[in-house]
C-alpha cells in the first residue's frame, strides 16, 4: 500500500470513529468544543500546507479565515442569502483574495512574505475597526459596512434548529466533521500528488527542478489559492456555528494559538498539525480557569518547542514512520 | 502655508518615530538574518522601565533612560543565549528564530501586563513647551524625537562603517562561515548586535511612549510599521531604513490630511506593495543572486 493510500485509510478510520461520538456523548459542551476543534484543525492543516509544504512563510491565514467568515456574514446580512450558497461564495471570494495577496507577496524572499502578509492582515483589521461611518441604520443601532467593532450577528443559520430542535449542534458537528475530512483528504492528496512532488523536487535540488520547468512561483500560487478555499470555508462555517462574526478573528492571541498547534505538532507533516490541534484544544479547555495565563503559556510553548523540538511531536524519533 | 508646515511637522515627527522603532530591527536583520518579532515587546519594556525608575522610584531622568537601555540590552543578550544560539546551526534558522521570537514577544508582553496592569500610563520623561514655526506650534518633545533619531542613525553609521566591531558585524552579515574562518568570534558578534539593538529599542520605547502613552501593547503597532519600513528600504539597510522612515512619515501625514486618518495606513501599505512588485528586494536593497 502506498503511503498516500495508507494516510487516506487512517483518515477514514479517524473520521468514522469521530462520527460515532455524538451517539455516546450527549453533552452539548463536548460536542461544540469538538466542532470548534474541527474548525481550527481545518485552518491549521491548510496553513501547514502553505508553511510546511510550499515553504511560504505566510501569516495571512487568519486574515483569509476572516474573509470567509465576514463574507458569509455580509452576504447573509445585506442580501439575505441562505447560508450554504453564501458559505460557498465566501470561500471562493477567499480564493480570489488569496490570489491577489499571493501575486503581491510570492515574488519576495521568505521573511518579506511574513512581514507583508502580517501587515496586510493588520490593514484589514484596521479597516474593519476604524470604519465608524454608518452604512445602514437598523433598529439595533448604527451598522458600519464591515460591522465595526461589534461585528455581525443574526445573518442566518443552516436551519438545524428547525430540523433537530434543541439538538441542532449535533448537525453542526457532522458538517464540521465532513468539512474536516474533505480538508485533510485534500492535504493528503497535495502531499503525495504532483504538487507535493514538485515541492520536494524544488527542495532537494532547486537547480535541476527549475531547469526541468518546475517553477516555484507557479506551484506556490496553486497551493496558496487551493488551501485558501478550505480556509475560507472554515471561516464561513465558524460564522454560522457561532452566529456572530467580529474583529476577534484577527487577534494576535488567535494567531499564536494556531501557530502553536502547527509548531507543537510538527511543521510540514500530515498528521502533526492534527495532533497539535488536538493537544492544544485539550490544554486550552482544561486550563480555562487560568485564562489569564493563556498568552503566556502559548508564548512559552512556541519558544520552547522551536528551540528544543523544532520538528514538533511528529518529528520525535519512534513516532516517525519511514519515508515511503 | 500653515497647512504645509503642519503637515511637514507632523510628518517628520511620525517619520522620526518610525525611524527610532526601525533602527534596532534593521540592525538585527542586517547582521544576523534574524527577524526579531519580540522587538515590539522590548519597545514597551523600555518605556515601562523608565516609568518605573522615574515615577515609582523617583529617580532622575538620565537614570531612567540608562536603566531602560541596560534592561532591554540584557533582554537582547538573553534572547541570544536562550533562543538564537541553540538554533544557529539549523537549516531553517530564519523561520525558527522568527517563531521563537514571536513566542518570546508574547511572554514579555504578558509579563509587562502582569507587572503594570492594562491601564495606560503617562511617560514621565517628556519635554513640555513648543517651538513656534511660522505660526505652527511644534512641541519640543517632537523635536527631541527627531534629534534622537538622527543621532542614532549617525551613531549606527559610524559604528558599522568606522569601528572594528562594526567591521566584524558586517563581515558576519556577509558571510558567517568566512568571517568565522578569519577569526571573528561569531557568538560574540551576535550577542553584541542583539544587546545593542535591545538597548536602542529601550531608548526608542521611552520616546514612543512619551507621545503614545504607556500600554503593554504599545510596541506592536510601531513594530509593524517598522517592518513595513524595513521591507520598503530593503531588509538590513540601516541608513536606507532611516530615509524610508522619514519619507513614509511625511507621506502618511499627507495622506492623513488628504483622505482622512483611518485610511492612512491602508493606502500606505498599498503603495508599499506597489513598490515591492517594482523592486522585490526593496528600494535600497540589492538584488540577491542565488547561486545553486
Amino acid at each position: 500500500m502506498t503511503s498516500g493510500k495508507r494516510d487516506l485509510v487512517i483518515l477514514l478510520v479517524l473520521v468514522l470513529a469521530m462520527a460515532t461520538v455524538p451517539a455516546f456523548v450527549g453533552t452539548r459542551y463536548i460536542i461544540t468544543t469538538l466542532t470548534l476543534f474541527f474548525i481550527w484543525t481545518i485552518v491549521v492543516t491548510q496553513w501547514n500546507l502553505v508553511l510546511g509544504v510550499a515553504g511560504i512563510f505566510s501569516l495571512a491565514q487568519m486574515a483569509l479565515f476572516a474573509v470567509g467568515a465576514y463574507g458569509t456574514a455580509m452576504l447573509g446580512y445585506y442580501f439575505g442569502m441562505t447560508m450554504p450558497p453564501a458559505m460557498l461564495l465566501a470561500a471562493l471570494a477567499t480564493v480570489l483574495v488569496s490570489l491577489v495577496v499571493g501575486l503581491a507577496c510570492l515574488r519576495l524572499a521568505g521573511p518579506y512574505v511574513a512581514l507583508l502578509t502580517l501587515a496586510i492582515a493588520q490593514m484589514l483589521y484596521l479597516l474593519v475597526v476604524n470604519d465608524t461611518a454608518c452604512f445602514t441604520n437598523p433598529p439595533s443601532g448604527c451598522m458600519p459596512f464591515f460591522g465595526g467593532v461589534r461585528g455581525f450577528s443574526r445573518f442566518g443559520d443552516l436551519g438545524f434548529r428547525d430540523l433537530l430542535g434543541s439538538k441542532w449542534y449535533v448537525g453542526h458537528y457532522y458538517i464540521g466533521l465532513v468539512l474536516l475530512a474533505l480538508a485533510v483528504a485534500f492535504t493528503i492528496l497535495i502531499f503525495h500528488g504532483p504538487l507535493g512532488l514538485a515541492f520536494r523536487a524544488l527542495r532537494d535540488n532547486p537547480g535541476y527542478a527549475i531547469a526541468r520547468g518546475v517553477g516555484r512561483l507557479k506551484y506556490q500560487l496553486w497551493v496558496f489559492g487551493l488551501s485558501a478555499f478550505f480556509t475560507g470555508l472554515a471561516g464561513a462555517f465558524y460564522a454560522v456555528q457561532f452566529g456572530v462574526v467580529g474583529p476577534i478573528v484577527f487577534s494576535v492571541s488567535m494567531l499564536l494559538f494556531l501557530l502553536a498547534m502547527i509548531v507543537v505538532g510538527g511543521i510540514g507533516t500530515i498528521w502533526g498539525p492534527l495532533l497539535g490541534a488536538a493537544l492544544l484544544t485539550l490544554a486550552d479547555e482544561t486550563m480555562r480557569e487560568f485564562g489569564d495565563y493563556r498568552d503566556l503559556g502559548l508564548g512559552l510553548m512556541l519558544a520552547l518547542f522551536v528551540i528544543l523540538l523544532p520538528r514538533g511531536l511528529a518529528g520525535v524519533r519512534g513516532l516517525q514512520r519511514p519515508q515511503g | 502655508m500653515d497647512v504645509a508646515i503642519q503637515i511637514v511637522a507632523s510628518g517628520l515627527t511620525l517619520g522620526a518615530m518610525y525611524a527610532i522603532s526601525t533602527v534596532g530591527l534593521a540592525l538585527v536583520y542586517g547582521a544576523l538574518n534574524m527577524l526579531n518579532m519580540a522587538h515590539g515587546a522590548i519597545l514597551a519594556l523600555g518605556g515601562y522601565v523608565c516609568y518605573q525608575v522615574m515615577a515609582a522610584m523617583g529617580l532622575p531622568a538620565p537614570l531612567g533612560v540608562l536603566a531602560a537601555m541596560v534592561v532591554c540590552g540584557a533582554v537582547g543578550v538573553l534572547i541570544y543565549h536562550l533562543a538564537a544560539r541553540p538554533m544557529l546551526r539549523s537549516q531553517n534558522f530564519e523561520t525558527q528564530i522568527f517563531i521563537a521570537t514571536i513566542g518570546i514577544g508574547a511572554i514579555l508582553q504578558d509579563l509587562i501586563l502582569r507587572a503594570f496592569g492594562p491601564q495606560p500610563k503617562p511617560q514621565p520623561l517628556a519635554l513640555s513647551g513648543a517651538l513656534n514655526v511660522g505660526g505652527v506650534a511644534v512641541p519640543y518633545q517632537n523635536l527631541l524625537i527627531l534629534a534622537v533619531a538622527l543621532v542614532m542613525m549617525a551613531a549606527m553609521a559610524w559604528l558599522l562603517g568606522r569601528t572594528r566591531t562594526g567591521r566584524a558585524i558586517r563581515a558576519t552579515a556577509q558571510n558567517r562561515d568566512a568571517a568565522q574562518l578569519m577569526g571573528v568570534r561569531i557568538g560574540r558578534v551576535y550577542a553584541q548586535v542583539l544587546a545593542l539593538s535591545g538597548a536602542l529599542a529601550g531608548l526608542s520605547g521611552i520616546l514612543l511612549s512619551s507621545i503614545s502613552g504607556l500600554l503593554p501593547t504599545m510596541g506592536s503597532d510601531p513594530m509593524l510599521k517598522a517592518f513595513v519600513i524595513c521591507v520598503v528600504a530593503g531588509l538590513g539597510q540601516v541608513q536606507g531604513a532611516a530615509i524610508a522612515a522619514l519619507v513614509l512619515g511625511l507621506l502618511e501625514a499627507l495622506i492623513q490630511y488628504l483622505f482622512g486618518v483611518q485610511y492612512a495606513f491602508a493606502i500606505l501599505l498599498m503603495l508599499v506593495i506597489g513598490v515591492l512588485i517594482w523592486r522585490p528586494f526593496g528600494i535600497f536593497g540589492r538584488r540577491q543572486v542565488v547561486r545553486l
